[in-house]
């Protein structure tokens, strides 16, 4: 049984009729912490530590050695440092992303084909939607370590400029919580997704977060893109979160949102926008990405129920 | 084809009893198949494994944005990399190319290597293993129906990277390129073979491993510059992964001309490396299914459902 | 290697020829011992039924007969091929299906399950077709041809596996509790199919397992009870039930026993005694009344057994001869019934238990065993 499953199950036993209309707070959230802790469990006991080690930072680590490759190849020793940081963050961030988008699709997958525990888990007297959550959060720890790795390496190995002393911790620790709740929100969309598609969509979750990289100025400023692809990245909540993660962390590094000739220059009327300009932005941003996301999963929970997706297996 | 066309065909005779199909006088004589009937059953499997797959892809058509137009993307976010930097304009078409060759390592890592390993959890493998035709035969099907997606899917990231960012190929040997292409796919899809069948023996991790290796595969095998760039690295991959032999032969012949493809290894040599890949790959494969089944049959586990 | 297997037409060889099969599963903490020296014959044409409680070893010994598995001890071979070395052979002769099977793809319609599944035995492409049209016909799935294989109930999933494994139309046919989880009437025309198969084309074998005593008793030429691994007793239904029979049973129902009845069980002509549950007329408070399956060395031994009541103080509501059943072997060969609402005391050597297995059950297991051949 996965952790998941023994997390709905849990629950099942402790919920009264009563409670199984009316949850309390208190209750939900109990349940979110078992699933997450369930979660970690699931994710972590498949192997020793140090493989899940290379496990959670070899993605991260080996696609900025890719991109900071390319610098190197195209511009030899005489790359541009300042670039080269922001590509190094950009990509050591978008660790986060990876995982996050995944965890809760694969989450679904996992539990409808392989171990056929989805339609318990719906029909337990939690909400799905609060297990995938803590499911999906568990694996966003694993993005983490890949992120924090990573940022470490180009620090240390890279010169990346991190002075402690200048870290805006309060837009930090905003930006880190708002692009938590986005990057859960577009997982939980894909997850809705994950619940109507065949066995086969595993990778889905990285072609979305691969089509992301393009639009959200992760490892180049918008203003290189055609302008209707960045009114794309606008709007999406992650090109915020890095924007103000940037800001906050390194705070001479160009701005990935404006510049010469960008779609925000344009638009706001200045060069760049400052940390809180970004965190509002983000705040904005996440909460329509959030409801939306919530809105998706109930309406391809509903589609399920109607159609019986929850019990079936897809394989091709 | 449909049912009523189904029905329709069939013969109506009302003589022959529907238990009995090419009656045969005793068991031994069932038994006893000539080499013909071995290989053409074998033929038949691999259609009939692939067929599934065929049938997936057009049932659930959800593929074409996350399989062709999300990739797309990705390969354009890399081609945005290189004109931030200035790059001289080969780089862009080594990216389309790279883009439009992920489609098979893409294919192989996700569809095939973990596909058996997913075909005993479904419970299927004791009955392919009971079924008296080759597992080989299995595993080619597997490939070829994610072959031809792929191969779509490589097409359209070629077609259009090329048109959109103004890519300009030159080509001297079309057929040498042709054959190192075809090369590469019997070797990249030997080598998923081959992991297929690695992966039963590793379980769970297997899966895991899949991801362990991505992108770090991407990156030794050159997918966005020329793979003798890495030095020690590239030559390396060059001489285990099909991914990168088969990149820096393509690269090398598709950009004929070009001061920037240096490589370690001409394209002929390339070719030739392809095959001894291909061979072992699909030996190693192989011989791994035998493992499979021997321990399969000793242990009572690895091809019976567990979860 | 070249095994000249013999013809069918003059030194028949032998449809299964199990000789001395054991199995051995690694197992933490200790290796379990599933199958114990089965030596097993079926000949061709034979409908044989396999009869066992949980975890007794059928399904195992099926493996090993499907090339699945490799017997840790002893050769066994079917339709003279060796199971360990031949296994081709065997997979082009034989088919599989058990119950609860879910092979397949979810994705696929149940034709093109099957279409997929014929291609593996090297049918042509439209006779593929056309032979699962007729199978589907044959199994009475002709309404869900189009409907897809994981949105079929437990019944038709059923019928698709059998109609799988007729796609070769196999030799030797092996099926592991066909017809668990199925209702009554399916159940029912899953047995008539396999019985019209096997008249339909005159050889075939069928080796079965199943927990229906009755289902064995109505299908099976011949059966063979198995338990822990061993063969315990083989032979015809009619000849297993004769064997209980020459031991007389009685349904005996009594007012009140006071002492149980493991009291019975040591009268002397007593074989064994169970206390029979599902006549608890309690509920109404009139009749309170124990029921008790009597097993006696014969007739004979009923009297002593009727004089003895009266000193343990109990009277006889109703007293009747009973027909054997299956039932009735199994449960004095394996020493307890499938449900354990059957409570069996043993007599012989001092054994008592109640409810679970004999202490010693191994020993009389050998003798019952020893007994039978
Ligand atoms: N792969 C395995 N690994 C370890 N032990 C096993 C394995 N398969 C079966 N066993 C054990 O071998 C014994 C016999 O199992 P088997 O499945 O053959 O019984 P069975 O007669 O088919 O039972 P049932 O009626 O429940 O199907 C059991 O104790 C079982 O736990
Ligand atoms: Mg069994």
């Amino acid at each position: 049984m996965t952790a998941l499953a023994e997390a709905g199950t849990r629950w099942s036993r402790q919920a009264d009729p009563e409670s199984t209309r009316r949850q309390s707070i208190a209750q939900v959230w109990r349940g979110f912490l078992t699933a997450t802790r369930l979660g970690w469990q699931t994710e972590a006991n498949w192997t020793n530590p140090v493989v899940y080690f290379l496990y959670a930072v070899c993605t991260p680590v080996f696609a900025t050695l890719m991109l900071v490759f390319m610098i190197q190849v195209i511009s030899g020793g005489n790359a541009p440092p300042a670039y080269r940081a922001y590509v190094v963050i950009g990509s050591g961030l978008w660790s986060f992303v990876v995982a996050g988008i995944a965890g809760l699709a694969w989450a679904v997958l996992d539990d409808r084909e392989r171990y056929r525990m989805l339609k318990y888990l719906f029909v337990s007297p939690n909400d799905l939607l609060v297990l995938l959550l803590g499911r999906g959060l568990a694996r966003m720890m694993v993005g983490a370590m890949g992120a924090i790795v990573t940022l470490g390496l180009g620090v240390v190995v890279l010169g990346l400029p991190l002075d402690l002393a200048r870290i805006d911790w309060p837009v930090l620790v905003a930006a880190m919580v708002l692009g938590l709740v986005s990057i859960v929100a577009l997982g939980l969309i894909l997850a809705s997704v994950a619940m109507q598609t065949r066995q086969d969509s595993w990778h889905y979750p990285e072609a979305v977060s691969g089509a992301l990289f393009l639009i959200v100025g992760a490892v180049f400023p918008l203003n290189i893109l055609p302008t209707f692809a960045q009114a794309f990245g606008l709007i999406s909540p992650l090109t915020w979160w890095l924007e103000a993660v940037r800001r906050a962390l390194f705070p001479d590094i160009q701005s990935g949102i404006g510049g010469a000739g960008s779609l925000y220059a344009s638009l706001a009327g200045h060069d760049a926008p400052s940390g809180i300009e970004a965190l509002l932005a983000l705040l904005l941003t996440t909460v329509v990405v959030t409801l939306a996301a919530v809105a998706t999963y109930r309406w391809s929970e509903h589609r399920a129920k109607e159609r019986g997706l929850f019990d079936v297996t897809t394989g091709s | 084809m449909t049912a009523a066309k189904g029905s329709a065909e069939r013969t109506p005779s009302a003589a022959r009893s529907p238990f009995v199909y090419r009656p045969t006088a005793s068991p031994e004589e069932a038994a006893r198949w000539e080499p013909r009937r071995i290989l053409i059953t074998n033929v038949r499997s691999i259609a009939g494994r692939a067929y599934p797959r065929l049938i997936g892809l057009r049932r659930e058509p959800s593929w074409i944005l996350f399989e062709i137009l999300l990739p797309f993307l990705t390969t354009s976010a890399f081609v945005f990399v290189y004109r931030a930097l200035q790059s001289p304009p080969e780089y862009i078409g080594f990216v389309v190319l790279g883009g439009a060759m992920t489609a098979f390592w893409m294919n192989v890592m996700w569809m095939m290597a973990a596909q058996l390993y997913w075909e005993k959890d479904q419970g299927n493998l004791e009955r392919y293993f009971t079924a008296p035709m080759s597992m080989m035969a299995i595993l080619l099907g597997m490939a070829i129906g994610g072959l031809l997606m792929s191969t779509f899917r490589a097409g359209i990231v070629l077609l259009v990277g090329t048109i959109v960012y103004g890519v300009v190929f030159s080509v001297d040997q079309w057929f040498l390129l042709l054959g190192v292409f075809v090369l590469f796919l019997t070797a990249l899809y030997g080598l998923g073979m081959m992991l297929a069948t690695l992966f039963v023996l590793w379980g769970r991790e297997a899966w895991h491993l899949t991801q362990i290796m991505a992108e770090p595969v991407y990156f030794v095998s050159g997918l966005n510059f020329p793979v003798a760039r890495l030095g020690l690295f590239g030559a390396a991959a060059l001489g285990t992964i099909p991914l990168a032999v088969g990149l820096d032969a393509i690269r090398q012949l598709a950009f004929a001309g070009s001061t920037n493809t240096g490589s370690f290894i001409s394209p002929e040599g390339e070719a030739l490396l392809l095959v001894a890949m291909t061979i072992v790959f699909i030996g190693l494969a192989r011989y791994l299914l035998r493992i499979i089944e021997r321990l399969a049959r000793q242990d009572g586990k690895l091809i019976t459902r567990t979860s | 290697m070249p095994v000249s297997p013999t013809p069918l037409h003059s030194a028949a060889a032998l449809a299964i020829d199990a000789r001395n099969v054991g199995r051995v599963y690694k197992a933490k903490p200790n290796p379990i011992v599933a199958l114990d020296g089965i030596d097993l014959t079926v000949r061709p044409g034979e409908l044989f039924g396999l009869l066992g409680p949980n975890g007794a070893g059928k399904t195992t010994l099926i493996k090993i007969l499907t090339t699945l598995l490799l017997p840790s001890s002893g050769t066994a071979s079917v339709f003279g091929f060796d199971v360990e070395r031949q296994t081709s052979q065997i997979r082009r002769i034989m088919n599989i299906v058990s119950g609860g099977e879910q092979s397949g793809y979810g994705l696929l319609q149940v034709r093109e399950q099957l279409w997929m599944f014929s291609q593996f035995y090297g049918l042509g492409v439209r006779e593929g077709w056309r032979r699962v049209d007729e199978l589907i016909d044959l199994v009475g799935l002709q309404e869900q041809r189009v409907q897809k294989v994981s949105q079929l109930s437990t019944g038709q999933r059923q019928k698709l596996n059998f109609a799988r494994g007729l796609l070769n139309d196999p030799w030797i046919f092996f099926l592991d509790e066909p017809t668990l989880g199925l209702d009554v009437s399916a159940a029912r025309a899953t047995r008539e199919l396999t019985l019209a198969w096997q008249a339909a084309v005159p050889g075939r074998t069928i080796l079965l397992t199943s927990h229906y005593m009755a289902e064995v008793d109505e299908m099976c030429d011949r059966l063979a009870i198995v338990d822990r691994g061993r063969i315990l007793a083989i032979g015809t239904p009619a000849e297993l039930k004769h064997r209980v029979q020459s031991e007389s049973i009685f349904r005996l129902e009594l007012d009140r026993l006071d002492r149980g009845v493991g009291a019975l069980a040591r009268l002397p002509g007593v074989i064994s005694a169970a206390s029979v549950a599902g006549n608890d007329n309690g509920a109404d408070g009139e009749r309170n009344t124990i029921l008790v399956k009597l097993v006696l060395v014969d007739d004979g031994a009923l009297g002593p057994v009727v004089s003895a009541l009266a000193g343990l103080d109990a009277h006889i509501v109703s007293l009747q001869k009973s027909e054997p059943s299956l039932e009735d072997v199994f449960v004095e060969l394996v020493g307890r019934g499938f449900e354990d609402d059957l409570t069996v005391h043993q007599n012989g050597t001092g054994l008592r238990s109640a409810g679970s297995r004999p202490a010693d059950e191994e020993s009389v297991a050998e003798e019952l065993a020893g007994r039978s051949r």
